[in-house]
């Protein structure tokens, strides 16, 4: 199955659990229903759907006005760049209506857009920025086990947060995965144990930590494997135990932010653990990273497995 | 028939072929950037190319390969800037839905609706600074109107009289929908007048009246350093029908984006028998051998173009 129709599915599932629910946004219930993430969720929600304008900036305040009202919605979008003419709502709106502690939820789903070849617009792989810039929750999912806890969690959980997940790998089949543990709050989600390494991924990067910790294997080194999937700051003392046990952090983020909320991680690690070896691989931006390429990290995972052990 | 008028005609001609040569590529697979066809917009991306002083800028959307095509004339730089060769029109730097020129007086183009109307906005402010007479012309859609941007910079140009045009292609559609089933109808012609505004409302794809009639409310706009808007209902051609159980007769597909897949090479590229097809019209005015002949022509010379 498609990563897009299992996360559907959880949607269909969860939507048809609330009273009440304003499913919105544009094309929610039209064509390709972004490509098929929200397709046929009019008729098991029994609240409304609408198919709305070209307004994000309103559509955000919408949101807030409905909670005011004591009315929950999901803001469904196809691109999470559209939601930058939502930020005077997501900062000045939020900050009024936080304080209220609302009973209703407000949930914006936007779809994060990593495949790269849309140019320097409609290109925003991004989601670290939209929640440090007024403190906003934020999860991102990338498999079965973080979707379907985040999306019982979250969608409808009172409060304002952001949902999303990457563009490349909703088209792609869903990444099965079992989980050893997971926060409380789906902060982040450990999937395997190992003593001689701990590879931590942060945004979409969990494909890439995944095939890390089998290249590893295949070589006797045997890594613990988490996915951060909250985007605000928490705490990380289960993966910064792993890390001192370790002492040696492979650390993946694709995320095109200047803003990492790895960055903050690798503060916590640097004072907190001794290491004896690290790898960190995020992205170089240049002005040639918003030409048209594709988006995708190249990871030499022979050359990791030889330098981590040094 | 005037010299003139033929070259209308072979523009509107040349602009459909050479939009059926990328979508024959793009049937194939060849491109990674997401492309907008605009086969049903000739008429007026002519139009506008025609009524232009060299002074004049284009601001454009993420539909913008009807005016970027018609403004160079060419096909293989395009076509190269879609396979993001280095020798394409901005060396494989903007793709497809960024696409500019500034050679060619196309200085703007934006993705993200609604955005390119206040960059215009700005840069016809800067004419003014600059004493240049030029106008600025902004396209901008049905749906990207009704982001808040359209009536922000409706008001701005308005209130600091700037020559210039915003051109609403009507399509009646966003995305998969229809105006109709997503809000309320907006008459241009009461919002323009409401802010003082001359408004002009083009339809059936007359290519001489749309000539005269942009080039008309252009100076219009320069003459009255005001903002003129203009909108041009068209239809986007590229649908197709869905055969299914729940829809034997077919199910209406609209086209948005992407390859057109119903839409061949063929002997003359008319899709449609009827004003909505920019190139039905011309029956008005040349035989359809005439018109065979002027298609043929034009096409050699985009495979020698693009070979
Ligand atoms: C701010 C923003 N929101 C949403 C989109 C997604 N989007 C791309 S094209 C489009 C439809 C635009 O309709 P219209 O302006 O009428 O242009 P058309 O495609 O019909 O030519 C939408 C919703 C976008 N590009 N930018
Ligand atoms: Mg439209």
């Amino acid at each position: 199955m498609k990563y897009v129709q299992y996360i559907n599915s959880l949607l269909k599932e969860h939507v048809s659990n609330n009273d009440d629910l304003v499913l919105y946004g544009q094309n929610v219930d039209a064509g390709s229903c972004l490509s098929g993430l929200t397709r046929g969720l009019s008729s098991h929600n029994r609240g409304l759907t609408i198919n709305t304008t070209n307004s994000e900036n309103s559509l955000v305040g919408i949101g807030f006005g409905l909670m005011l009202n004591d009315i929950s919605s999901v803001f469904f979008m196809k691109q999470m760049d559209f939601l930058l003419l939502g930020i005077d709502q997501l900062v000045n709106t939020y900050n009024v209506i936080r304080q209220k502690r609302p009973s209703a939820s407000f949930t914006i789903f936007p779809v994060t857009v990593d495949s790269g070849y849309e140019g320097p617009q409609s290109s925003l792989n991004n989601f670290d920025d939209f929640c440090s810039i007024a403190g906003i929750e934020g999860y991102s999912f990338t498999n079965n086990v973080d979707a379907a806890s985040i999306i019982s969690k979250h969608l409808t959980k009172p409060g304002f947060r952001i949902l999303s997940t990457g563009q490349r790998i909703l088209q792609q089949e869903v990444l099965d995965l079992q989980n050893l543990y997971e926060d409380n709050d789906c902060n982040y989600f450990q999937y395997k144990k190992g003593d001689d390494a701990s590879i931590v991924c942060f945004n979409n990067s969990l494909s890439y930590g995944l095939e890390l910790h089998n290249v590893m294997r295949k070589s006797s080194i045997e890594s613990s494997l988490f996915s951060v999937n909250s985007h605000l700051y928490s705490n990380y003392s289960r993966i910064l135990d792993d890390i001192r046990g370790s002492k040696r952090l492979i650390l993946i983020d694709d995320t095109k932010s200047r803003n990492r909320l790895s960055d903050r991680f690798l503060v916590d690690v640097l004072s907190e653990c001794t290491l004896k070896n690290k790898i960190i691989i995020t992205r170089t931006l240049t002005d040639e990273s918003f030409y048209p390429c594709k988006d995708t990290l190249d990871i030499d995972y022979n050359k990791i497995v030889n330098d981590i052990t040094l | 028939m005037e010299q003139k008028k033929i070259d209308i005609i072979k523009k509107i001609i040349w602009l459909r072929l050479a939009q059926i040569f990328v979508n024959q590529r793009y049937k194939k697979g060849d491109f990674l950037v997401p492309i907008h066809l605009a086969m049903g917009h000739e008429t007026i991306a002519v139009a506008v190319d025609e009524a232009m002083g060299k002074q004049d800028s284009l601001f454009l959307t993420h539909r913008n390969i009807h005016y970027n095509l018609v403004k160079m004339g060419t096909l293989k730089e395009e076509l190269d800037e879609y396979y993001l060769k280095s020798d394409g029109l901005a060396q494989g730097h903007l793709g497809s839905m960024n696409l500019s020129n500034p050679d060619k007086n196309i200085n703007y183009t934006s993705s993200i609706l609604g955005n390119n109307l206040p960059v215009g906005c700005g840069f016809a402010l800067a004419n003014k600074v600059k004493n240049i007479n030029g106008v600025v012309i902004i396209v901008t859609g049905d749906g990207a109107i009704e982001e808040g941007s359209f009536y922000e910079s409706l008001l701005f140009l308005k209130s600091n009289n700037l020559p210039s045009i915003v051109l609403v292609e009507n399509n009646e559609w966003s995305l998969a929908t229809r105006i109709n089933e997503r809000r309320a109808n907006i008459d241009f012609s009461k919002l323009a007048n409401s802010l003082g505004i001359e408004y002009l409302s083009l339809q059936e794809n007359d290519p001489f009246e749309y000539k005269d009639k942009i080039s008309l409310i252009r100076a219009n706009a320069l003459e009255m350093n005001s903002p003129v808007l203009v909108e041009v209902k068209l239809t986007t051609l590229g649908y197709w029908y869905m055969q299914s159980e729940e829809h034997p007769g077919g199910k209406f597909i609209n086209y948005h984006g992407g390859p057109a897949p119903e839409v061949d090479e063929k002997e003359y590229p008319q899709l449609v028998s009827s004003n909505e097809d920019p190139l039905f019209p011309l029956n008005n005015y040349l035989s359809e051998d005439e018109l065979i002949d002027i298609s043929n022509e034009l096409s050699e010379q985009l495979k020698e173009e693009i070979s």
